[in-house]
């Protein structure tokens, strides 16, 4: 407080001969020891080392000291030592200023008069600061020992797994009426060729049954409010029609109903038909009918016949037309988002025909196809007849600027050639041609299985597509072999693209809701790409999969697995400090203007109406990250940024200069 | 000045504790316990003290609404403005605004840099280097920066229109008045936050200034220019052989004379507006007709009064950069409502801090009137 | 003045990157001219305009502030809201007739320890060209 006498404390180390070649350690410890608050200066061989620290202790006992200031090396390296110092003796660990009188002083200048000179000015701006230095808390919030993870591809499932098995409590949120995702349409997966769906279903299950995991299929996260800890979420859960506890999955319903192999099915990406009454595959999870809303003629036009026949055909009396969409609300204490990818769009190149021409397909669509669980029960027939000749083009939609994909899939080359191998397979006469820009099998057992394609008499030509054009009931593929140097046009009776891996459509509308961000690629972006990859900004919230960046699924389930344990780990240390440095908003002179909250990348100064029509921000400490962009951005100064306060600053400045 | 001598120069000890002042503040009716007659009793009780260290020192708008009802002559302003200087003097201050670049633009100004502050100069413009007529820009180039958009405090203005828009006038009238690159801020926020030795080095500046171009009248748009260096030149350095003039004085004068004509219909944006009382150029200055003279002389436009207007307006809420606070935007939502509530289209005000304190309230407000200046409102409805 | 103008010179340099960056030059030994002091914050966009304008009234010849790479902002966006704000402040600058040239924004990562010296050592001998800014500085 004001009254309180302000005693500084000044320890200048000689850093050995480090600081003290080029600096005159005594000069600088006498020429500071006049500066108003100063009561004692000193110098000292090595600061750091216990005798050092011991030296400041001794002095906030005996001297009353109750600010300090080292001159030493970078805060960079030592302040976390000096606040843990002045901490043993009782001082609050922020009433220390550092003066770096090493890295950037004695380290980068010759001349002893200069550096000294410069050392004292240092020094003089760190007293300044010191002696309007303020004590902060340093505050703890408590870890709701619940998660939440949105999406259910094999990262979602992995991740919830993982924390459940930990003894967590996990909401798995999925917007489509079964888990699974992408991984759930693939037929087998490379390097190993095990079936998608032998090594998945399990899992599922697993997920289905396990005590601590709650599912919200069919349902969407639609608020999130508070912080790491406590996260307020909303989930909207979307009608099924369908009654969860007496459906039996039997699939009368879908049999008798009245667009039955009418309606595109999403999940063998428009290669097969379903009801209005459905369920996406069959082993889906949960093995629950869903009605949808969108097609049902009795929901869109209020009359099925003269009654709906899937509620005539149910023998459980499952079919309830009455239901509602439901809100549930969940205190969460982190958060794990594993919303997955979105496949390419092939149209958006319209020069390979895709849309256009039937036998032109993308890599997603010849995994149903080829899949026994598919619509064609796994046979591949262009037209009734065997393939001759079957085309694959890599790149699709990946490394081409010219769609605005400038990265790699990564699983394009590999799931080409898997494909490939799996049309040998079946068809072993079948020609098999792959036009490919770059080869890039870099996983474990990728390099293998590329050889092991190649031997199968699969042939690899150096080239990009140029252009696919019908040439009687076939296609003509165009490119350039660049190895040989000319053009080549290959005959084909089946081309399959090899789609890449895009964000999701509606990446942005996830990012406002959880507040966090996306890299230039338009995936969510990683704390620190190389060491906190499967953070966020967002304390609490953490990505996993291939929303974050393309990844084939052994990527895709360790970093599930990173996820989950970042979100156990605060979860089971039960709290979490809260930074210290951080803004505050004086509410007699803030003016409600709302620039905080606009400059604020975390969301955490808020408006809130104080009295009728007066607004007054205030800023919540748990999101705060004290960058001091808000305190910039307020007109009126009514936001104080703790530590890196005007006043402390202004004052800095003038000592220094 | 000691506290003794404070009293006497401001007549303090005539207080009578009645209270007009303080029922007349309209920062005593957002903050209850700012009491403009406390103050006055504190100092009459030798508290000095407790006062300079009062923040709320700083929370008073200088807007004059107390003095002008006092009914014993106390010197309110001068007043707070001494007792401001004994804070200053130890090392106390007012919480400012922007962080205080304002402020730090005009101390800045008083160092020996040459400007650049005619940049807004467009070739359409007559402006001489000497002459009779001095056009006092004042701190517009400044405002734009900071208030313009894109600035770094946008509110949605362009102060730097005001002045071209003044040549513009000035030119039409016969004047081709000296803009100087070598003016400074004439100091009045550094003399009212209690500055005294800033204001002085920024005004002897601007008389050297005014007197090598030869110019015998000063022509002020700014209300505070006008004052200060009307009233506060020559009380604090000396009568000055020119005289000063505001630009709604000339401007009814011509009217009155038949010299200035605006076009038929000239206002299609506004219909009805209502008048805002700068304090500067209401209480202090008492300019009070003049400007309603004119608008109501632009065709089309009809002229309606706010409840509280001429000697009785209230403050746009904020003055000297200084402890600008939620009390400041409440006094401003207010008149702005009070405006509303006219009827009224447009809120005329005629300066340029009005201006910008009115907008900055109507950020993120719900507030429907539009502030015009009435410089740029008469420049774009000339014949 | 008999010996050479010195130019005083304050830096602000983000606690992540530009901070870092001039510790790595300390670390490497890279010398560079002693005129500049820095301030440290914790990222530039807590640098107001103020804070540039308060250093030249106390008689800074020149101020430079560095901050991460764009995309590098530890909190995300800071460098970017105060490239916007430092163009501001150059043109204010340039009008006060302290002249933009004296105000500097640079961005220096952590691990160009390099360039933080060659950026100082350069922006030093601009400002000892300019000479000494006419206010405090002069005496
Ligand atoms: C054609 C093709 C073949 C492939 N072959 C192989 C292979 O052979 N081997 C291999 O290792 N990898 C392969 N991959 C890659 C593999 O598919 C991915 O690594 C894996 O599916 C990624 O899983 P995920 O959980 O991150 O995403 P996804 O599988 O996309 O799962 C995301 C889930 O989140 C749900 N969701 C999305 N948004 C929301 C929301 N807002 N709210 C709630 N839920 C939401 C989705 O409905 C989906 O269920 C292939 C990829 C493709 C395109
Ligand atoms: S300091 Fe930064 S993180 Fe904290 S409220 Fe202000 S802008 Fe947001
Ligand atoms: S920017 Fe300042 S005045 Fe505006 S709402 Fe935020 S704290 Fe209040
Ligand atoms: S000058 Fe205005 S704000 Fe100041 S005390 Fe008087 S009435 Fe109140
Ligand atoms: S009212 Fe005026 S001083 Fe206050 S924040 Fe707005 S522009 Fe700045
Ligand atoms: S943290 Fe370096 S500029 Fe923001």
């Amino acid at each position: 407080m004001e009254s309180e006498e302000i005693k500084i404390g000044v320890y200048v180390c000689h850093c050995g001969i480090n600081i003290g070649s080029t600096v005159d350690v005594e000069q600088v410890r006498d020429s500071v020891s006049e500066l108003p608050n100063v009561s004692i200066s000193r110098d000292f061989k090595y600061m750091c080392s216990d005798p050092g620290q011991a030296l400041i202790r001794k002095d906030i006992e005996e001297r009353g000291l109750n600010r300090v200031v080292v001159a030493a090396c970078s805060p960079r390296m030592h302040e976390p030592t000096f606040r843990k110092t002045i901490q043993q003796a009782g001082l609050n660990p922020y009433c220390v200023e550092i003066a770096n009188i090493r890295e950037q002083c004695s380290w980068v200048h010759e001349d002893k008069a200069d550096a000294t000179d410069k050392a004292v000015k240092l020094v003089c701006s760190a007293v300044a600061k010191a002696s309007l230095l303020e004590p902060l808390e340093e505050k703890e919030v408590e870890i709701a020992p619940r998660a939440l993870v949105i999406g259910a591809g094999i990262a979602g499932i992995q991740a919830s797994l993982d924390i459940a098995d930990a003894g967590f409590q996990v909401y798995l949120v999925e917007r489509e009426p079964s888990i699974g995702g992408h991984m759930a349409q693939l037929d087998k997966t490379f390097p190993t060729l095990d079936c998608s769906a032998c090594i998945m279903t399990p899992k599922m299950v697993e997920v289905e049954r396990h005590p601590n995991i709650e599912l919200l299929t069919y349902s969407k996260v639609i608020e999130v409010g508070g912080y790491i800890g406590n996260f307020n979420v909303k989930v909207k859960k979307k009608p099924r029609y369908i009654n969860m506890d007496r459906c039996t999955g039997c699939g009368l319903c879908a049999e008798a109903c009245r667009l039955k192999g009418r309606i595109t099915s999403e999940f063998d990406v428009g290669m097969g038909k379903r009801s209005a009454s459905y369920i996406p595959f069959p082993y889906a999870v949960p093995s629950k009918y869903t009605i949808d809303a969108e097609h049902c003629l009795f929901l869109t036009k209020g009359k099925c016949g003269k009654s709906p026949a899937c509620k005539d055909a149910c023998t459980a009396d499952a079919v309830e037309f009455e239901q509602k969409e439901e809100i549930v609300e969940l205190d969460i204490g982190t958060i794990v988002v594993a919303t997955g990818f979105d496949l390419f769009d092939a149209t958006e190149k319209p020069e390979y025909g895709y849309g256009l021409y039937d036998n032109v397909l993308s890599g997603l669509e010849f995994e149903r196809l080829v899949s026994s669980s598919g619509p064609t029960q796994g046979k591949i027939a262009i037209g009734g007849k065997d393939p001759k000749d079957v085309v694959f083009v890599q790149c699709v939609g990946s490394r081409d600027k010219s769609v605005g994909n400038e990265y790699c899939s990564r699983v394009c080359c590999m799931y080409t050639a898997k494909q490939a191998y799996l049309i040998h397979e079946k068809l072993p006469d079948a020609r098999l041609t792959i036009f490919y820009i770059d080869i890039r099998a870099f996983g474990k057992g990728f390099e293998e299985f590329y050889d092991r394609v190649r031997e199968e008499g699969v042939r690899y030509i150096r080239g990009n597509v140029s252009e696919i054009i019908k040439k009687g009931d076939r296609l003509l593929v165009m490119a350039e072999d660049t190895l040989l140097g000319e053009p080549i046009d290959v005959e084909a009776d089946l081309v399959v693209l090899a789609t890449g891996i895009v964000p999701r459509a509606d990446v942005r509308e996830l990012m406002n809701l959880l507040k966090i961000s996306q890299s230039p690629d338009g995936f969510l972006l990683e704390a620190h790409p190389k060491l906190r990859p499967v953070d966020t900004a967002s304390d609490g919230i953490y990505i996993a999969g291939c929303c974050q960046g393309p990844k084939d699924i052994p990527d895709t389930v360790a970093q599930a697995k990173g996820a989950a344990s970042s979100a156990m780990t605060k979860m089971s240390q039960g709290k979490v400090k809260v930074e210290a440095i951080i803004a505050s908003v004086d509410p007699f002179i803030c003016r409600g203007c709302g620039r905080c909250v606009e400059a604020c990348e975390y969301g955490a100064p808020e408006l809130q109406e104080a009295e009728p029509g007066i607004l007054v921000s205030e800023v919540n400490d748990s999101l705060c990250k004290g960058c001091g962009a808000c305190a910039v951005a307020c007109p009126c100064r009514a936001i104080s940024m703790k530590h890196f306060k005007n006043e402390q600053i202004f004052s800095q400045i003038e000592a220094v200069i | 000045m000691s506290l003794e001598e404070i009293i006497k120069d401001t007549k303090a000890y005539y207080c009578l504790g009645c209270g007009v002042c303080t029922s007349s503040c309209p920062v005593a009716r957002v903050i209850p316990s700012f009491s403009p007659r406390l103050l006055v009793e504190k100092a009459l009780f030798g508290f000095g003290d407790e006062i300079i260290s009062d923040k709320d020192l700083w929370s008073c708008l200088i807007c004059g609404r107390c003095a002008s009802r006092c009914p014993s002559g106390v010197d309110y302003l001068n007043f707070v403005r001494e007792m401001r200087m004994e804070a200053l003097s130890k090392g106390k201050e007012g919480l400012l605004a922007h962080d205080g670049i304002l402020n730090t633009i005009m101390e800045l100004q008083s160092l020996n840099l040459k400007q650049d502050r005619n940049f807004w100069i467009t070739d359409d413009l007559e402006v001489a280097d000497a002459g009779e007529y001095f056009y006092f820009v004042g701190c517009l180039p400044y405002f734009d920066l900071v208030f313009g958009e894109g600035g770094l405090c946008d509110v949605g203005i362009r102060s730097i229109e005001r002045a071209r828009n003044t040549v513009r006038i000035l030119n039409k009238i016969g004047i081709k008045p000296v803009v100087s690159n070598n003016e400074r801020c004439c100091g009045h926020d550094l003399l009212w936050n209690g500055d005294l030795e800033g204001f002085k080095r920024l005004a002897e500046l601007n008389l050297k200034t005014i007197k090598e171009s030869g110019a015998k009248k000063v022509i002020c748009v700014c209300p505070e220019g006008y004052v200060t260096l009307k009233r506060d030149y020559p009380r604090f350095l000396g009568e000055q052989d020119i005289e000063v003039i505001q630009l709604c004085q000339i401007l009814a004068d011509e009217l009155r004379e038949g010299k200035l004509k605006f076009l038929e219909n000239a206002s299609v944006d506004y219909k009805k507006v209502t008048f805002h009382d700068p304090c500067s150029l209401g209480r202090i200055a008492e300019i009070y007709e003049e400007p309603r003279e004119i608008i109501s002389s632009i065709p089309g436009i009809e002229l309606v009064e706010m409840e509280r207007n001429r000697v009785d307006a209230v403050c746009c809420g904020t003055s000297g950069w200084v402890n600008c606070s939620g009390c400041s935007k409440k006094i401003q939502t207010e008149r702005l409502k009070e405006a509303e509530e006219t009827g009224a289209d447009a809120l005329i005000t005629a300066c340029p801090k009005c201006e910008i304190h009115l907008n900055c309230a109507k950020y993120n407000a719900d507030l429907k009137i539009r502030i015009k200046d009435i410089t740029d409102l008469v420049a774009e409805s000339l014949a | 003045m008999n010996k050479g103008f010195e130019p005083n010179i304050v830096g602000f340099a983000c606690n992540w990157c530009s901070y870092a960056g001039a510790d790595l030059a300390g670390t490497s030994r890279i010398k560079y001219p002693p005129n500049i002091k820095i301030i440290r914050v914790m990222c530039t966009g807590r640098v107001t305009p103020a804070f540039i304008l308060k250093s030249f009234q106390n008689g800074a010849d020149g101020v430079l502030v560095a901050g991460c790479h764009p995309g590098d902002c530890h909190y995300i966006a800071g460098n970017l809201k105060c490239e916007k704000i430092m163009d501001v402040v150059k043109r204010l600058v340039g009008i006060l007739g302290i002249g933009k040239e004296r105000l500097r924004l640079e961005w220096v990562s952590a691990s160009e320890g390099g360039r933080f010296a060659d950026v100082v050592t350069e922006f030093t001998e601009q400002v000892r060209e300019l000479g000494p800014l006419s206010g405090k500085s002069q005496g």
